[in-house]
């Protein structure tokens, strides 16, 4: 299945772009988004080449749901964002709903970032990008 | 001796019943990650599994089964690596009213080829009842074409007795494969 074709309509598509483009650019330290489906299709992602888009939609699909399923577990309520801190980069990931239906975002950055300067960055973009979908 | 644990993989193709098997069986509530499915495609069902299933049955010795799901689309199959790692065995449910079943065997049967090239799987066929094509047989023989041996049996996934049936099965091939010391169908039969 091609996901972009079928899931997201020209329009929605070049939305998501420009919010990517305008995230990256207000943080240079970010090297990577990616828009996918809950279930793990790419919608729109902008990264680093050599990088695989659908792999890492299905990466994403599957850490989100599994951090849901440890929040539920752990009578933790709704999980907000997942961050993964590595030697070389910190990578977010988080949901990103919308009326239609709810997606997922990853971010990857570099680990000289602070935390809380880029996760900051995202909800914002995220925000933004939710309030522009709604308005479709 | 201390209780054993062991960790069997339910895979297969999406909507085989992977996850419902485990809900049949499973003594816990078992651990879902289901989300919103947005390939009609590949089954028009509302949620699929995008990371794993995990339930638990405590046989009467105390032993326990570790149920591990796996989800079905090839684009997760690094999923099917992490959860295959130090299983004891593994059963492949196939879909009956899928285009090609046979062909699904394959697929798992190659993504899941270390456990059967030691016997250490079982297959089981839904809805058969309704889709008698292809038939058991045919199944045994593209296994045997594989150079695999595994029983073949029919089952639905929503009877607990089906599923426990198929771990039994599981297990006495596993022993006749290996002489290892593995769990009898009266322990879990025991509620
Ligand atoms: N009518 C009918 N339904 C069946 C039969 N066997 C299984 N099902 C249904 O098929 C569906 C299987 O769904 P799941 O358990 O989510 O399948 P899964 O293998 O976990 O799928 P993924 O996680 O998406 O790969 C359930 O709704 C079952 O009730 C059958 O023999 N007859
Ligand atoms: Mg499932």
């Amino acid at each position: 299945m091609s996901a972009e074709t079928k899931l997201v309509s020209r329009t929605e598509a070049s939305i998501y772009h420009a919010h990517i483009d305008a995230l990256m650019t207000l943080q240079p330290e970010i090297s990577g988004v990616l828009i996918s489906t809950v279930d793990g299709f790419e919608i729109a992602a902008k990264l680093t080449p050599g990088l695989s888009a659908a792999k890492l939609s299905a990466m994403t699909s599957s850490l989100l749901a599994l951090a849901e399923a440890m929040c539920k577990e752990t009578a933790s309520g709704a999980c907000r964002d997942m961050v993964i801190d590595a030697e070389k980069s910190r990578i977010l990931l988080m949901e990103l709903p919308h009326h239609k239906q709810k997606l997922v975002l990853a971010v990857l950055c570099t680990n000289k970032v602070t935390l809380g300067q880029v996760l900051w960055a995202v909800r914002t973009c995220r925000e933004q990008l939710s309030r522009r979908l709604d308005m479709l | 001796m201390s209780p054993r644990e062991y960790k069997l993989i339910f895979t297969g193709s999406m909507g085989a019943g992977k996850t419902t098997a485990i809900a049949a069986v499973s003594e816990i509530e078992p651990c879902s990650t289901d989300v919103a499915n947005n390939d009609s495609g590949g089954h028009a069902k509302a949620t699929t599994t995008a990371a794993l299933d995990y339930g638990e049955i405590t046989l009467t010795g105390g032993d326990k089964l570790r149920l591990y799901g796996t989800p079905g689309q090839s684009r997760f199959d690094f999923m099917w690596k992490i959860l295959g790692q130090g299983s004891l065995g593994v059963i492949i449910l196939i879909d009956n009213s899928r285009p090609d079943p046979l062909r699904d065997l394959r697929d798992y049967a190659q993504a899941f080829g270390d456990a059967l090239a030691e016997s250490r799987a079982v297959v089981g066929i839904g809805r058969w009842q309704t889709h008698p094509s292809p038939s058991i047989e045919e199944f045994h023989e593209a296994v045997r074409d594989l150079g695999y041996a595994a029983p073949v049996l029919s089952v639905d996934v929503r009877e607990r007795r089906d599923v426990l049936m198929l771990l039994d099965v599981l297990f006495h091939q596993i022993e006749a494969a290996e002489q290892h010391a593995v769990p009898a169908i009266a322990d879990m039969e025991t509620p």
